[in-house]
């Protein structure tokens, strides 16, 4: 069964198209990676799947019925944006106040399972307003994960955060799908966070999904390469390029792709009179997948 | 996926969703200053309307002339249903506690939408409807607490300032009561405007202001002369229960209430389906 099944949605903003015919598929289980540049639909995507924003003509289904649904609506959690607290109140009074909506009948227990998950147990007292980012974020999950979540939607989740808090987020996403087997959509701009823990991917651009694929079929299709550091590099690039299809200069190294064989470009740069510094097997990122795949879609 | 399980989905009655969005609204209410703040105001007022209504610290004759209260209970309600008003004694009295439930509810509201909160319930299974049926009953709830202590704010000051406290007790059961019951009315008034302006709670807290002060009903007086049609809006019917009121005010109170109460809510969840939550 699929988490999310969206047909021909659309939703615009005084005529101008923020979603424009989508089709999307979100399998169940999944951590669905939700790619786009700025403007191109993300946010008002989630936001219609969360019921926040009225479509104008399409249909959403949550796990095979209508996203209207009450019963399935409960079993849904988000954070869109920001965390939707209040400032002067405590996080253990929001998190009441969700769980009182949601009708949770053990509410002490379920607020102290979900801030451990989300690491806050000893935080539970301050005010939200005093929360740093990455404290407000977390709670934002917290807030999401009460009543036991079918699908969790995240809106930049780690947009704003330090190193460490882009681990520990990174590891509760991990956690609460492996452990609570909860389906979660995530868009983000940090494609090398997502490509850690994404298991497919949707590629979203003027509000139309113009890829969506699963992990697995990105690795088969993204190019390999060996990266090589050597002192001289113009002489070695010619001495590669007589010999290899594709060798480039990027990133202040050389790059041979689509070779995954190290020896015969050591025995090729030797017989030439060029020493080697570094050399490292590669595969081209999500990173480099999506801006090659932007750019084919502004040259087509 | 080799993470799948079974799910099931529960289907929330409505009652369950009801009582979710009351507990909710309810814990917040009890637990953020807003409210005690509304209710010692609704204290303190009639305190300062009676002190003023006594002439102002005069004396002698010169008190009486100037007195509009005469009877202790007229902090509460009208001697009789004016819609025109011709000095403060008949304007100044429990009614002004529905301008107090105005604000309040605005500022309640308009921190839902302007937190954020909002979203937070709508993403669940809370539907439109719950959330307007709720906070109409949260509002009239406020309000009925904001009766209770102008009332005991006002006999307080009555007592003070010396006024005689003789009525018939039976049409002053049937004009706190008609008060009461209009809360539910004005609550439902003020989330229809609050929805309308969501964070925008200047707007809606003036808006309430004036619908809350009875102008336009005042006005139409001014206008029409002191007609029992007024009664159909939630300001006349505010009016009509006083000194003199009977169990026929009380049914009229009800029945005005409870009307507008479903009129309002029915075009606020319209609203609310259509639009946005943001």
């Amino acid at each position: 069964m699929n988490a999310i099944e969206i047909r021909n949605l659309s939703k615009s903003f005084r005529g101008m198209f923020a979603v424009d015919n989508l089709n999307m598929t979100v399998p169940q289980g999944a951590i669905y990676g939700f790619i786009g540049e700025n403007g191109s639909g993300k946010s008002t995507t989630e936001k219609l799947i969360c019921g926040h924003l009225v479509p104008d003509k399409g249909s959403i289904k949550l796990f095979g019925k209508d996203y209207t649904d009450a019963g399935v609506r409960a079993r849904v959690g988000a954070l869109i944006e920001s965390a939707g607290c209040f400032p002067n109140s405590s996080v253990w009074a929001n998190l009441m106040m969700q769980a009182l909506n949601l009708g949770i009948k053990n509410r002490d227990e379920e607020i102290k399972r979900v801030l451990k998950i989300v690491r806050m147990e000893d935080n539970a007292r301050i005010r939200f307003k005093s929360c740093s980012l990455g404290m407000k974020q977390r709670i934002g999950i917290a807030m999401a994960l009460l009543g036991n979540p079918a699908l969790l939607i995240l809106d930049e989740p780690i947009n704003g955060l330090d190193t460490d808090g882009m681990r520990i987020m990174r590891e509760i996403i991990v956690d609460i799908t492996r452990n609570l087997g909860c389906t979660v959509l995530i868009s983000s701009h940090i494609l090398g966070e997502l490509e850690k823990i994404a298991t497919h991917y949707g590629i979203i651009r003027q509000g139309k999904l113009i890829q969506e694929l699963s992990a697995a079929e990105m690795d088969a299709r993204s190019r390999v390469f060996v990266s090589i550091k050597t002192p001289h590099v113009p002489s070695a690039l010619t001495v590669l390029q007589r010999k290899f299809a594709d060798v480039r200069y990027e990133d202040e190294c050389i790059r041979v792709y689509d070779v995954d064989d190290t020896e015969s470009i050591v025995r090729c740069l030797l017989a030439g009179g060029q020493p080697v510094s570094e050399i490292q097997k590669n595969k081209v990122g999500l990173e480099e997948y999506y801006i090659e795949l932007m750019s084919k879609k502004e040259g087509a | 996926m080799e993470n799948t399980r079974e799910l099931k989905f529960e289907q929330p009655s409505f009652f369950k969703r009801l009582k979710g969005m009351l507990g909710v609204d309810f814990y917040r209410l009890f637990h953020t200053p807003l409210f005690y703040i509304f209710l010692g105001i609704a204290a303190i007022i009639p305190a300062l309307v009676s002190m003023g209504a006594m002439g102002g610290g005069a004396e002698g004759e010169a008190a009486e002339a100037t007195a509009m209260f005469t009877n202790a209970w007229q902090i509460i309600a009208a001697k009789s249903p004016l819609y025109v008003i011709n000095d403060m004694g008949d304007y100044a009295n429990m009614n002004m506690v529905f301008i107090f439930g105005g604000i309040m509810i605005s500022i309640f509201i308009g921190h839902d939408y302007k937190s954020g909160y909002v979203k937070q319930l709508f993403t669940t299974h809370a539907k439109k409807q719950d959330y307007m049926m709720s906070k109409t009953l949260l509002g009239a709830f406020s309000m009925v607490c904001m009766c209770v202590t102008y009332m005991i704010g006002g006999m307080i000051s009555a007592a003070g300032t010396g006024l005689p406290f003789t009525i018939d007790a039976g049409s002053l059961i049937c004009a706190i009561l008609g008060k009461m019951i209009m809360s539910l009315g004005w609550a439902s008034l003020y989330t229809f405007i609050n929805i309308i302006f969501r964070a925008k709670f200047g707007i809606s807290i003036a808006l309430c202001f004036v619908l809350g002060t009875g102008i336009p009903v005042i006005g139409a007086a001014a206008v029409i002369g002191n007609s029992s049609a007024l009664n159909i809006f939630l300001y006349g019917s505010s009016v009509y229960a006083c000194l003199s009121a009977n169990f026929a005010s009380v049914v009229i109170c009800l029945a005005v209430s409870v009307t507008w109460a479903v009129i309002y809510n029915v075009c606020g969840t319209l609203i609310l389906n259509k639009r946005d939550c943001y």
